[in-house]
C-alpha cells in the first residue's frame, strides 16, 4: 500500500490504475526494502511525502513517473528534430561558411599582414597610442610563445559572431523600441537567453547539427551574446531626448529621417556599450564552445582541464584575459570618442 | 499700422477641445455641456487640456498666449502643427483645416508653412551649429553644400557669426536658443511657433532675445505665435494677447485693453505687480480730442510708454501734453490722467474701467 492510495480510491480511478498493470518499472529503494522485509510500510505524518509523480505512481501504476517528463521532452524533440534541421540547416549554412572562411583567412594570411592590420584597426577605432602599444605587446607576446594561431582563431570566431550579433540585434532593438507589444514579447526571451546556463545552449544544438560543423558553436555564441546589443539598442532609442524628437517632427522629418538622422546617432553611445558587452560575452562563450569543437584558446583550456596540464591551462587562460582586455579597451575607446563628440 | 480687423487671419482656431485620458470622445459631450476640469477628473478620470478655444491669429502679428503652468498653453501651440491631435475642433491655416490633413500633406505644412522654437532648444547634439541651423532644408533633401549659405546667413542675422563649426554643447544657453531661432528662420516658413522660447534663459539674455525677436519681426513680418508664462514678456511682445486658464481663454485682445479693463480676477492678480508705467502707452490713457489745450508742455507720441512721459515731465504733475501720431494731433494727455492710470488695478477697479471707456 502506498501513501496516496486514497486519492485514487476517492476518485474512483482504481480501474484505470490497474488496467495498465503491465508496466512493472523498477521500484524505488524504499519499496524494495519494504518488499524484502515483507513489512507493510506505515508513514507517520512527519514523513509524509510530497504527492509527486513517483509517489502517485506507487499508488497507481498507470500514473506516469517523473522520468517520463524528461523522456517525453526528449522524444518530442527528437521527433521534430529532423524537420527542424531540414529547415534550419540550409538557413544557417552561411554561418558555417563565414566561420570557416574567417578561420581559413586568418590562419592562411601571414602574421606580418594580420598583426599590422589589427594594429591599424585598433588605431582607427581608438586613436590612442597607449592602447596601440598594449595591443602590440600582447599580440607579440602571444605569438612569441606560439599561441598566435589559437588566439587568431578565437579572434576570428568572435569577430564573425559579434558582427552578426550587431547586424541582427540592432534591428531587433529598433523594432522593440518602436512597439511596446514587440518589447513585451521579446523581453522574456531575452531574459531566458541571458540566464540559461551557457552549457544548456549546446545540448539541443548538438542534436540539431553535426558537431563537426562550425555553425553549431556559432549559433550558441550568437544566442548567448546577442542579448546586450538588443537591450541597449532598445534602451538607447527610448532614452533619446523627447524634445529633440519633437523638434524633428515639428520640422517635418519622416520616420526614416528621424531614425537615421536622430534616433540612431543619439542612441549610438548605448548601442556601442551593447556591442562592447556582446563582444565580451562571445569571448566567454567561445571558451565553452570548445566543448563542441570550436577551435582557439578554449581548446587549450579544455586540454588543461582534461589532461591536468596546469601550465597550458593557465597560459591559455591568461591569453583569453589579454584578448578580453584588448577587445574591451578598443571598443570602450570607440565609445568614449562617440560620447565626447555629443555630450550635452 | 493696420487695425486688427483689417488684417488677414492666418490661423483660425475654432472650438478646439483636447481631453487627455483613455476615451476622450466619450466624455467630450460632458465638457461641451460645461463640465469643469476638476469635475471631469473626479467623475470621469479624464484631464481637460483645452476647453473650447477660439482664437484668430492675424498675419504679421505676434500673438502671445499666456497662462500659468497647467493652463494648456503648450498643449495649444502643439495643436497648431498637430504635434498633438485635438479631441474636437478645427485649426485652419489659410483656410485649410490642419486637423484633417493626411500625413504627407501635414509633413509639407510642417516643412514649409510652420517652424518652431522650443523652450529647451531641442538642437541635435550630434550635428554642428551650421547643420542644426540648416536642418529644415536638410529635411527637405537640400544637400549641405546648398543650404550652407542660407544657414550661415541666418546665423549671422541672429548674431552668431563664425560659430557654425562648433557643436551645440559648446555654446551657452542664450547662444543655443539663437541657433534655435536661426533654424526656425532658415525654414522660411511664414508662421513661427515659439514655445516658451525664452523661459529657460536668464533675465538679461531674455531681454536681449526679446529685442532680437522684435527687431527680426520688424523686418520679416512673420506670423508669430508665442507662448509665455511671463506677463512682462507677453506685454512687451504681443500685438494680440490671449490669456489662458485651466484650458480655456479667459480674455483676449490688445495688451493695453486687457491691462486697462481686465475682466477676471485671475488677470487682475496677474497684472497687479507689473510696472504699469512701462507697459501702458499714451494712446491708452489720452483724451481723444483735436482741441489744442492751454499751457502745452510739449508733444508726445501716441505710442510712447508712460514711463518716458514721466521722465520728460520730471515728475511735474500739472503738465499737459499734446499727443501726436505721424505729426498730427490725435489727443491730449494730462499728467493727472497719467498718474490715475498708474494706480494698481485692485485699488480702483471701477475708476480705471470708467476712465478707459
Amino acid at each position: 500500500m502506498a501513501t496516496y492510495d486514497f486519492v485514487f480510491e476517492a476518485t474512483g480511478l482504481q480501474d484505470w490504475c490497474t488496467s495498465g498493470e503491465g508496466a512493472d518499472a523498477p521500484m524505488s529503494m524504499e519499496a524494495l526494502t519494504a518488499q524484502a522485509s515483507g513489512e507493510e510500510q506505515t508513514t507517520s505524518i512527519w514523513n509524509l511525502p510530497f504527492p509527486s509523480m513517483d509517489r502517485l505512481n506507487d499508488a497507481c501504476p498507470a500514473f506516469p513517473q517523473s522520468r517520463n517528463v524528461t523522456r517525453g521532452l526528449e522524444e518530442g524533440f527528437l521527433n521534430v528534430k529532423d524537420s527542424m534541421s531540414f529547415v534550419l540547416d540550409p538557413l544557417t549554412q552561411p554561418l558555417s561558411w563565414l566561420l570557416e572562411g574567417a578561420l581559413y583567412g586568418i590562419l592562411n594570411t601571414p602574421w606580418w599582414i594580420v598583426i599590422p592590420l589589427l594594429m591599424l584597426l585598433v588605431w582607427f577605432v581608438s586613436k590612442s597610442w597607449q592602447l596601440l602599444a598594449f595591443v602590440a605587446i600582447s599580440l607579440g607576446g602571444l605569438a612569441f610563445i606560439d599561441y598566435y594561431s589559437y588566439a587568431m582563431q578565437t579572434l576570428a570566431i568572435i569577430f564573425v559572431c559579434a558582427v552578426l550579433c550587431v547586424l541582427l540585434g540592432v534591428p531587433i532593438g529598433i523594432a522593440m523600441s518602436r512597439s511596446d507589444k514587440m518589447r513585451a514579447g521579446t523581453i522574456p526571451i531575452l531574459d531566458m537567453l541571458q540566464t540559461l546556463p551557457p552549457f544548456v545552449y549546446l545540448i539541443p544544438l548538438i542534436f540539431l547539427f553535426s558537431v563537426t560543423e562550425p555553425k553549431l558553436y556559432g549559433i550558441a555564441i550568437i544566442l548567448y551574446a546577442i542579448v546586450p546589443v538588443i537591450r541597449l539598442t532598445d534602451l538607447g532609442i527610448r532614452m533619446v531626448d523627447e524634445s529633440v524628437i519633437e523638434a524633428a517632427e515639428a520640422f517635418g522629418m519622416t520616420d526614416r529621417q528621424k531614425l537615421y538622422g536622430v534616433q540612431i546617432p543619439l542612441a549610438l553611445p548605448n548601442i556601442m556599450a551593447g556591442v562592447n558587452q556582446t563582444i565580451m560575452m562571445s569571448l566567454a562563450m567561445v571558451v565553452i564552445a570548445s566543448l563542441v569543437s570550436a577551435p582557439g584558446l578554449g581548446v587549450l583550456v579544455l586540454r588543461g582541464i582534461n589532461n591536468l596540464e596546469l601550465g597550458v591551462g593557465l597560459v591559455s587562460g591568461l591569453g583569453i584575459v589579454l584578448l578580453a582586455v584588448m577587445l574591451d579597451r578598443t571598443t570602450k575607446a570607440a565609445l568614449n570618442r562617440i560620447n565626447a563628440s555629443q555630450k550635452g | 499700422m493696420l487695425k486688427r480687423s483689417e488684417k488677414n487671419t492666418k490661423i483660425a482656431i475654432r472650438n478646439l477641445y483636447k481631453i487627455f485620458g483613455e476615451d476622450p470622445q466619450s466624455v467630450l459631450p460632458y465638457v461641451q455641456d460645461g463640465m469643469s476640469k476638476p469635475d471631469l477628473l473626479e467623475h470621469h478620470q479624464h484631464v481637460l487640456g483645452l476647453n473650447n478655444i477660439n482664437v484668430d491669429v492675424k498675419e504679421g502679428d505676434i500673438t502671445v498666449m499666456m497662462g500659468l503652468s497647467g493652463s494648456g498653453k503648450s498643449t495649444l501651440i502643439r495643436h497648431l502643427n498637430r504635434l498633438i491631435e485635438p479631441t474636437a475642433g478645427e485649426v485652419d491655416l489659410d483656410g485649410t483645416n490642419i486637423v484633417k490633413l493626411k500625413e504627407k500633406e501635414l509633413r509639407r505644412v510642417r516643412r514649409e508653412e510652420m517652424s518652431m522654437v522650443f523652450q529647451h532648444f531641442a538642437l541635435l547634439p550630434h550635428r554642428t551649429v551650421l547643420e542644426n541651423a540648416g536642418m529644415p532644408m536638410d529635411v527637405r533633401g537640400v544637400p549641405k553644400a546648398e543650404f550652407q549659405d542660407e544657414a550661415n546667413k541666418w546665423l549671422d542675422r541672429v548674431g552668431l557669426k563664425g560659430v557654425g563649426d562648433q557643436y551645440p554643447f559648446q555654446l551657452s544657453g542664450g547662444m543655443q536658443q539663437r541657433v534655435g531661432i536661426a533654424r526656425a528662420l532658415c525654414s522660411n516658413a511664414p508662421v513661427m511657433l515659439m514655445d516658451e522660447a525664452f523661459s529657460a534663459l536668464d533675465p538679461l539674455i531674455r531681454t536681449d532675445m526679446q529685442d532680437l525677436l522684435l527687431e527680426l519681426q520688424e523686418e520679416l513680418k512673420k506670423t508669430v505665435v508665442f507662448i509665455s508664462h511671463d506677463l512682462d514678456e507677453a506685454l512687451k511682445l504681443a500685438d494680440h494677447l490671449v490669456i489662458l486658464k485651466d484650458g480655456y481663454v479667459v480674455q483676449q485682445g490688445e495688451p493695453q485693453e486687457i491691462l486697462i479693463a481686465p475682466n477676471d480676477d485671475y488677470i487682475v492678480d496677474f497684472i497687479s505687480d507689473i510696472n504699469r508705467a512701462r507697459v501702458l502707452r499714451v494712446r491708452s490713457v489720452m483724451k481723444v480730442t483735436e482741441n489744442i489745450p492751454e499751457n502745452v508742455a510739449g508733444e508726445v507720441d501716441y505710442d510712447d510708454n508712460l514711463e518716458s512721459v514721466i521722465a520728460r515731465s520730471e515728475g511735474e504733475t500739472g503738465l499737459t501734453y499734446v499727443v501726436t501720431n505721424d505729426g498730427k494731433q490725435v489727443g491730449v494727455l494730462t499728467m493727472t490722467d497719467l498718474v490715475k492710470a498708474l494706480v494698481p488695478t485692485h485699488a480702483s477697479d471701477d475708476g480705471l474701467r470708467a476712465g478707459a471707456a
